[in-house]
């Protein structure tokens, strides 16, 4: 017999009994549907952490200063510590292999304005290079130059968040802000930049859009410290040629800044590439234990089918008889039930999958939970439902094949 | 010859109890013969059927069919066999109610292999012959038991089987409708088919050209059925 001829036959025993093959498929459905709903989320945190760690970038070393009361303070200079200093930055860049550049930031929290508009927000004096460094981007103009930076100019690049707050659609390239008594004219505005609101190991998390850069020089020439004790510097970006040497270089340069402070414990390192590799070891268990709770509803979606098809079988044995008196062999009665079980997993497979993309789409859009479904995913869930069918329709094949004909066909 | 019976045993066990269905059937069967096989319930002559049929197979003793010995073949060989060889006509019909006339007929060429364009015409063929070509489209719980019956006689037609077998045809009709069936039976002998018909109904036996008893699991009278081999005669006489 034709395999056209056994799938014909095979969707007629189905379309005969919509209702309970819509039943027997609702196993499936739900299987396949979690198990890409439930990676759809699992590859959303993934890409979301990977996003966060990138922005902090994976090739990058970053040396903050502990944060600490002026007790505090006083105690580590007492202690000889001078805090983070350019000469750290400048030490690592020299001595410590692989590093490629060092990028030292100065941070002060203070109000800028434009003309009866304030807003508060956290200036950064930095080098030219920062921002490569840092992987950022410039939105609109350009960033601090080198020329900018050698001769302490009053310029500033604005973060998204306050170029909107203060200029509100306007191009605020050539304009002036006024942070504490001087007045800088803008050069640039940085692209928007995703807030996060987890914090990355001592890096608490704050609005990147609300920050203004502007030349180290001109932030230590310029404007005033809040009091003695703060360090020359807040944090030092440093970027490793090599991610396969991060923790290498983080040794070196804890060692170094150890002799430098006097082995004060005023500063921290974070590796972003490590706490990413790390999270994403959680999320691995977290992942495998989800999967196989979606596999599991797959698992009982198939016993239904076999358990919906033994009956059916029994229903039918005196089809089988009359199919086997006029001829059908055992291996078309076989195949006959064989496919009519992966025709409903495939039929279930596929309504899952519809139903697994509008779920992960919707999850992403009425909750705060990011999702993102993969091709694989998809395939895996699709793939999988079919092996139930095949693997959950034999023994209930194998048994209406094994019927025999004299017995079936007087069966009643 | 086309059957050939020897010794023919049937055993069926019960629990710990042979219970003898056959016991010991010497039988021979020619072509283009037109045989009844009659006797009480109980007698054997079912399980003959089912042993003629291929769908059971006999405990010991020699079954035969042109020349090939049934007994030996395995399961795939007697679907082939019942697939080719036997038309079925069952007393309630068994055909498929979800199919309708035609599919019904198609079915045993679906097995064989048949191509498609060539089952439905075949099909056709045989439903014309019993004269139910209009009812191709029907499905059997739209037809009525004579048409239904005939439906099941054009499917055992189509294969061109070496044997027709019936089972008490005409039990489950009208008295009028069993007699259009054995006339269609009488036109589908003189036209060269074997006829094996399984009945405990005299009217319906006197049909055939020879009627065998069978009386516990063995042949107890097999003769000529003198009147209408004699009609069989006359007829001859006058066409020669």
């Amino acid at each position: 017999m034709q395999f056209d001829e056994i799938i014909r036959i095979a969707l007629h025993a189905l379309l005969d009994h919509k209702f309970r093959s819509f039943l027997t498929m609702l196993g499936i459905i739900f299987g396949v549907a979690s198990v890409i709903a439930m990676l759809s989320i699992g590859e959303g945190a993934k890409r979301e952490a990977i996003a966060k760690y990138q922005d902090l970038g994976v090739n990058n070393i970053i040396v903050r200063e502990r944060n600490m009361s002026d007790a505090e303070l006083e105690e580590v200079r007492a202690k000889f510590s001078q805090g983070l200093s350019l000469l750290d930055a400048q030490t690592i860049l020299e001595i410590v292999p692989s590093v490629e550049a060092v990028a030292p930031q100065a941070e002060k929290e203070t109000e800028a304005k434009v003309g009866d508009r304030s807003a508060n927000s956290t200036v950064i004096g930095v080098t030219p290079d920062f921002i490569e460094i840092l992987n950022y981007e410039v939105g609109e103009g350009s960033f601090i130059t080198r020329e900018q930076y050698d001769n302490n100019m009053k310029v500033c690049v604005l973060g998204a968040g306050l170029a909107k707050a203060f200029f509100s659609g306007q191009s605020p390239l050539g304009q002036m802000v006024k942070i504490e008594d001087q007045w800088l004219e803008v050069i640039g505005v940085m692209k928007s930049k995703a807030v996060f609101t987890e914090t990355v190991g001592e890096l608490a998390s704050r609005d990147l859009n609300n920050d203004v850069y502007i030349p180290l020089t001109t932030f230590n020439k310029r404007l005033g410290k809040t009091n003695k004790l703060v360090s020359e510097i807040k944090q030092i970006t440093v970027k490793v040629t090599d991610s396969g040497k991060l923790i290498e270089c983080s040794e070196v340069i804890r060692s170094l800044i150890d002799r430098h402070h006097f082995n004060n414990q005023d500063y921290s390192i974070v590796i972003p590439y490590e706490l990413l590799k790390q999270e994403e070891n959680e999320r691995r268990i977290y992942n495998f234990l989800l999967g196989a709770i979606a596999a599991i509803s797959l698992l009982v979606g198939g016993i239904g089918i076999m358990n919906i098809m033994l009956a059916t079988v029994m229903e039918r044995t005196r089809e089988i008889g009359i199919r086997r008196a006029i001829g059908a062999r055992k291996k078309d009665i076989m195949s006959q039930f064989v496919i009519e079980a992966v025709a409903i997993s495939i039929t279930g497979g596929l309504i899952g999958v519809l139903l697994g993309l509008s779920l992960s789409f919707g999850i992403s859009l009425f909750t705060n939970v990011t999702t993102y479904v993969r091709l694989y995913s998809v395939l895996i869930a699709f793939t999988f439902s079919v092996l139930v069918g095949i693997c959950f329709g034999y023994l209930p094949a194998k048994k209406a094949a094994d019927l025999k004909p004299i017995e079936s066909i007087r069966y009643e | 010859m086309l059957i050939e019976i020897s010794q023919l045993v049937k055993n069926y066990e019960i629990g710990d109890l042979l219970v003898p269905a056959l016991n010991g059937v010497d039988l021979q069967i020619d072509q283009n013969e037109y045989v009844a096989i009659m006797g009480p319930s109980g007698s054997g002559k079912s399980t003959l059927m089912n042993i003629l049929g291929c769908l059971d197979t006999p405990s010991s003793g020699i079954y035969k069919f042109r020349g090939r010995r049934v007994s030996d073949l395995n399961d795939d060989e007697l679907s082939r066999m019942r697939n080719k060889e036997i038309g079925f006509i069952f007393q309630n019909f068994n055909l498929l109610p979800k199919m309708t006339s035609l599919q019904n007929v198609e079915l045993p060429l679906m097995y064989a292999g048949v191509p498609r364009s060539e089952r439905r015409e075949r099909a056709i063929e045989a439903l014309e012959k019993v004269s139910l070509a209009d009812r191709m489209d029907h499905k059997p719980s739209e037809l009525s038991g004579g048409q239904r019956q005939r439906v099941a006689i054009a499917r055992a037609l189509v294969t061109k089987p070496g044997i027709l077998l019936a089972d008490e045809p005409t039990g489950a009709l009208d008295s009028k409708t069993g007699v259009e069936i054995m006339a269609l039976f009488d036109e589908l002998h003189r036209e060269g088919n074997t006829l094996i018909v399984i009945t405990h109904e005299r009217e319906v036996a006197e049909y055939s050209r020879r009627i065998i008893f069978i009386k516990d699991g063995k042949i107890s009278s097999d003769e000529k059925n003198i009147r209408k081999a004699d009609a069989d005669q006359a007829i001859l006489r006058t066409r020669g």
